[in-house]
């Protein structure tokens, strides 16, 4: 029974792998998803075109698939990636075609009459959307930020199947090794469950700091 | 002779099949006062808001300051204005909504502030001196750090007026600044207004359904039915002895309807 402090340190090892990549893939996810959700928004049809192909590709193919596109095709055209950067791209690209519709209908629910305001006032469109529009968008956006996020943290499983070392990996190496399934898993489950409700909380605590004032109390 | 601030030439617009400018034509004179009144849907707000640009024209010319507005010169021929040039045109005009459009995650002062800083470079400093003096004026002063929620209605226009002032426009346009507020409200508006009419020399047009301020404050009244003009002139002679049918119709409604003119 003493091996079971050197399976939780696996798992734990897991549990880092799980939350690196949770993290570069928001990481790469969100800036995606403001450049194609904005892209949307474009007056200029190409860049339209663009950003609605990028999102309707990846929300309409399986992650599973994306990440073997990542991990086995891309070396066969000259890209070599490692297991981890081939999870970052997969997952980031994947939940930013998610996030990228999160930003253009969040940009799209401010009302028109601010965007008058910034005619009227005679700012440029793009003044206008870094200074009036975004900032408002952008508190209507982090609740499903949020739900994109989780989705992200329980996405980085598939990547067990490129050989990652993530927690699910790790608690499959455990359960092999010590023939106990429901140990393992159920260990899975409380940290998994744990991440997801640090995330939650993460992003109720910045609503609530960027909705300050909105209700008539300034912070 | 002073050319008009203000040229509209043969104006046509329509919403579909809904023509909502037929053929007009009106000019403004400099540091004119001038009160569009009509009932709804007769054209009056449409033409505010194209000439702050929110609407475009099918077709007719409008110049604004001796240039035109949705059109620019090249080569002799008048071809549609690009963003630039619209720009410059804004510059000249500034507008106060129905419904003050402020910006809800900035203060007071902010919301004043923005735009002279963003579009004419103004250091902070410089645009929050301006800023103070312009809310002092409007009697908003006690409330530049408040956010625009905590205000009343009244308060959050009265913003709006120094907002637009703010980026010294030659024409303000007030489409129906005081439909939305509660009627213990909109006197406090009116008298804002009723001092810039008179100690600043911008052309004013104002869109009301306040026929006893318009009386007092306009020099000139534009009856609006339909999409045309049907009756202009003094506001003595248009609320006192309205010549056309259609006027005095109006007229006789908004009285029934309790208003004093």
């Amino acid at each position: 029974m003493g091996d079971w402090s050197g399976y939780i340190g696996l798992m734990l090892d897991g549990a880092r792998v799980t939350v690196e990549l949770t993290v570069l893939g928001c990481a790469l996810a969100l800036p995606v998803a403001f450049a194609a959700g904005l892209g949307r928004l474009s007056r200029f049809w190409a860049v339209r075109a663009l950003a609605l192909a990028y999102i309707e590709f990846f929300r309409g193919t399986s992650i599973f698939v994306q990440l073997f596109w990542a991990y086995f095709v891309l070396p066969l055209i000259g890209f070599e990636l490692t297991p981890l950067q081939a999870g970052v791209l997969a997952l980031g690209l994947n939940v930013g075609a998610y996030g990228a519709e999160v930003v253009r209908s969040a940009v799209q629910s401010i009302g028109r009459e601010q965007h008058e305001a910034c005619v009227a006032l005679n700012l440029t469109r793009w003044q206008g959307l870094r200074h009036v529009l975004l900032p408002q968008a952008f508190v209507v956006m982090i609740p499903t930020f949020g739900n994109n996020a989780i989705e992200l943290l329980k996405a980085t499983s598939v990547v067990s199947l490129i050989s990652l070392t993530d927690l699910t990996f790790q608690a499959q190496v455990v359960r092999s090794q010590t023939g106990s399934t429901a140990i393992p898993f159920l260990t899975v489950l409380v940290i998994y469950f744990a991440l997801a409700s640090a995330i939650s909380f993460g992003m109720k605590t910045l609503e609530r700091r960027m909705t300050r004032g909105l209700d008539g109390i300034r912070h | 002779m002073t050319e008009p601030i203000i040229h509209i030439d043969h104006v046509t617009k329509s919403y579909g099949s809904f023509t909502v400018l037929k053929d007009l034509c009106f000019s403004v004179m400099p540091g004119e006062k001038l009160a569009l009144i009509g009932p709804s849907g007769s054209g009056k707000t449409t033409i505010l808001r194209t000439l702050m640009t929110l609407e475009r024209i099918d077709s007719g010319v409008i110049r604004v300051d001796g240039d035109y507005l949705f059109h620019m010169e090249r080569n002799g021929r008048l071809v549609p204005a690009d963003e630039a040039h619209l720009h410059r045109m804004r510059a000249k005009i500034g507008m106060v909504f129905q419904l003050f459009n402020l910006f809800p995650h900035k203060t007071v002062l902010e919301n004043v502030t923005l735009a002279p800083m963003l579009t004419k470079g103004v250091r902070k400093a410089d645009a929050q001196r301006r800023a103070m003096e312009l809310l002092e004026m409007v009697g908003m002063a006690g409330k530049a750090n408040s956010m625009p929620a905590a205000l009343s209605g009244g308060q959050k226009q009265r913003v709006a007026i120094a907002r637009a002032l703010a980026l010294q426009p030659r024409i303000m346009l007030f489409d129906e600044v005081t439909s939305a507020l509660d009627p213990e409200l909109v006197e406090e508006v009116l008298n804002v207004m009723r001092m810039l009419g008179t100690q600043t020399d911008m052309t004013m047009l104002l869109v009301t359904h306040e026929m006893s301020f318009a009386h007092d404050f306009a020099d000139r009244v534009l009856f609006f039915d339909r999409g045309r003009i049907v009756e202009e002139g003094p506001p003595g002679d248009i609320f006192t002895n309205p010549r056309n049918e259609r006027t005095q119709t109006f007229l006789k409604k908004i009285i029934a309807a309790g208003q004093r003119i």
